[in-house]
């Protein structure tokens, strides 16, 4: 026997396993199929049993429109994450360095302006705009396409259309105010920043991956993540169209700057993702529209999931100047761009 | 691993409301249908094509830089929470809990001017808003004296007398739906929620002597019947 066999792990009767990397599989691959099984039955049977018998209107309401605002969502978004997948695998990094200005100042525009053709949500772009910066491009004008690109893309302009039928001036109301926001915010960090505050990270590709590979892994981890908080955002929206009493809402909507701050304030607590925060916006009636802009604009910018992606990517002492100036700019370009156009 | 499954559940419960029946209609416009599928076939593909990524890593497992992300957002964990509301609570379309909340008055529809004359004799059917449109804005006043058809729910009214006949309307989902009201005159309520088919004809009220806070419309209803929801619930 043992003269026939040579490589193969059987040929040693005195072997008591194989070895660890002959067969074996990761230690949760051996569970992880079992739970999956158990929860499609339990989704199976709660649904045959279940349902039924969970019907409070109050329930039943909140159930609906939370996943209305999901269902809604999830098209725009995995559109928007397969974009910004194929745009981080695809494009080469020369291509960023040669299209953009070398001088700071008017490289700051033209990478804003460069968020109208890169499509994808706000969760993805502050990795590509890490990625600009580990490849060179000026922090300045990596982070006025950080704003600009969740605000302007197509797929958030059609969106907005979408959202706003028969007010296209809407549509072309955030993309000024948006663009307008990304490039003054990307001046002034190019003014007042300082090179310590901003922590440039180092990405490294993973060696020995395939294209296809590294697409669908980025598409994987965006969708994750930006599904994720998209799911936080219709919560609180759902909840709030439930529990707070539209009166409220409606006595709010009536005072002219009062209403824009609290808009702005629930863009950044509802952290809805660019690609649906339109169809929210749509939704808050009793709100002016200049109001709803500001909603629009501040969204996409500043929220709680942002401002958590962006002191776990540049650091936070980044976070704590960026934010505030973001916001800032944002209110007074949406009331200064309401007063004009709405 | 567990984050693809959980994608795999997700793109399963997408296909389940649209490719598999017509529950999308409960939350979005029926037009929404061919995004839903396509969308629910890549998240499918993404959480299937990653288990079976997963499942062939040998034993080591987490190298340094697998994916990028060994363990994925903590986030993605509330993926979940739709996919458990579908299929546990499998939320049906806004009902007069939705439509009663909503106090205020729907945007009054311009007036177009251009309705067609409505045939007198047999009772014509058609839709809530356009009964509200004619009502409001139709300077021919074409609804005096016809027979009209409107199929709705029941809601209750506040005031002795009356229901209201109510479709609810989506600009986009029904987070944003705001109901259509037609208040019901002479007939009995049949229970909240109950979908009915009311004939009837409508009680002209002038706009100049308008109530404060009258937003429906009203109508003397002849025969008021029992009947299936419809296919599309909303308006």
């Amino acid at each position: 026997m043992s003269d026939r066999t040579t490589l193969d792990w059987t040929a040693d009767p005195d072997s008591p396993v194989p070895p660890p990397s002959w067969g074996r599989r990761a230690p949760e691959a051996q569970v992880l199929p079992w739970v999956f099984a158990a929860l499609v039955g339990f989704l199976l049977i709660g649904n045959l049993l279940l349902a039924p018998h969970l019907t409070a209107p109050a329930l039943r309401t909140w159930s609906t429109i939370f996943v209305a605002i999901c269902v809604q969502a999830i098209p725009f978004l995995v559109l928007g994450v397969a974009l910004s997948a194929a745009i981080t695998v695809f494009v080469p990094p020369s291509f960023w360095t040669r299209a953009l200005p070398r001088r700071p100042y008017a490289a700051v525009p033209v990478a804003g302006a460069a968020g109208l053709v890169l499509p994808g949500c706000e969760c993805a772009s502050v990795p590509v705009a890490s990625g600009l910066m580990a490849r060179g491009v000026t922090p300045s004008a990596a982070l006025a396409f950080l704003l600009a690109s969740p605000a302007i893309n197509p797929v958030v302009l059609v969106a907005t259309a979408v959202a706003f039928p028969g007010q296209p001036v809407m549509v072309l109301a955030r993309f000024a105010a948006s663009l307008a926001v990304a490039v003054l915010a990307g001046w002034a960090w190019q003014w007042l920043g300082r090179p310590g505050w901003l922590r440039i990270p180092d990405r490294a590709p993973v060696p020995g991956e395939s294209r296809m590979s590294a697409f669908l892994s980025a598409m994987r981890h965006d969708s994750l993540h930006a599904g994720g908080f998209m799911v936080v955002g219709a919560l609180t929206a759902a909840t709030l169209n439930v529990v707070v009493p539209r009166s409220w809402l409606a006595a709010v909507g009536d005072v002219p700057v009062l209403s824009v701050l609290v808009l702005a304030t629930l863009a950044v607590l509802l952290s809805i993702c660019s690609e649906a925060d339109a169809f929210v916006a749509a939704s808050l009636s009793t709100f002016s529209p200049t109001a709803k802009l500001a909603f629009l604009v501040v969204g996409p910018m500043v929220d709680l999931k942002l401002i958590a992606l962006q002191a776990g990517t540049f650091g936070r002492a980044f976070a704590a100047r960026f934010v505030p100036l973001t916001f800032a700019l944002a209110i007074g370009v949406s009331l200064l761009v309401g007063w004009v156009l709405l | 691993m567990a984050q693809s499954l959980v994608l795999t559940l997700l793109g399963g419960a997408v296909l389940r409301v649209s490719a598999l029946s017509d529950i999308y209609v409960n939350y979005v416009k029926p037009g929404f249908r061919l995004p839903l599928v396509v969308a629910g076939l890549v998240i499918l593909l993404l959480g299937v094509l990653g288990v079976a990524k997963e499942w062939r890593r040998p034993y080591p497992g987490k190298g340094p830089g697998q994916d990028g992300h060994g363990h994925g957002p903590w986030v993605a964990w509330l993926l979940c929470l739709p996919v458990i509301a579908i299929f546990l609570i499998s939320p049906p379309p806004l009902g007069s809990y939705a439509a009663e909340r909503d106090q205020t008055p729907p945007p009054r529809p311009a007036p177009v001017g251009a309705y067609v004359a409505i045939a007198p004799g047999t009772a014509t059917a058609m839709p809530v808003g356009e009964f509200i449109g004619r009502a409001w804005g139709d300077p021919n006043q074409s609804l005096r004296g016809r027979q009209v058809r409107l199929v709705g729910f029941v809601v209750p009214s506040k005031k002795k007398g009356q229901w209201y006949l109510t479709r609810m309307q989506l600009r986009c989902c029904a987070a944003d739906a705001f109901p259509l009201k037609v208040a019901v005159l002479g007939a009995a309520a049949p229970r909240a929620d109950t979908w009915v088919e009311v004939t009837g004809t409508w009680v002209p009220t002038p706009y100049d002597r308008l109530p404060k806070g009258t937003v429906a419309p009203e109508m003397k209803a002849t025969r008021v019947a029992k009947v299936n929801q419809p296919g599309e619930p909303y308006e």
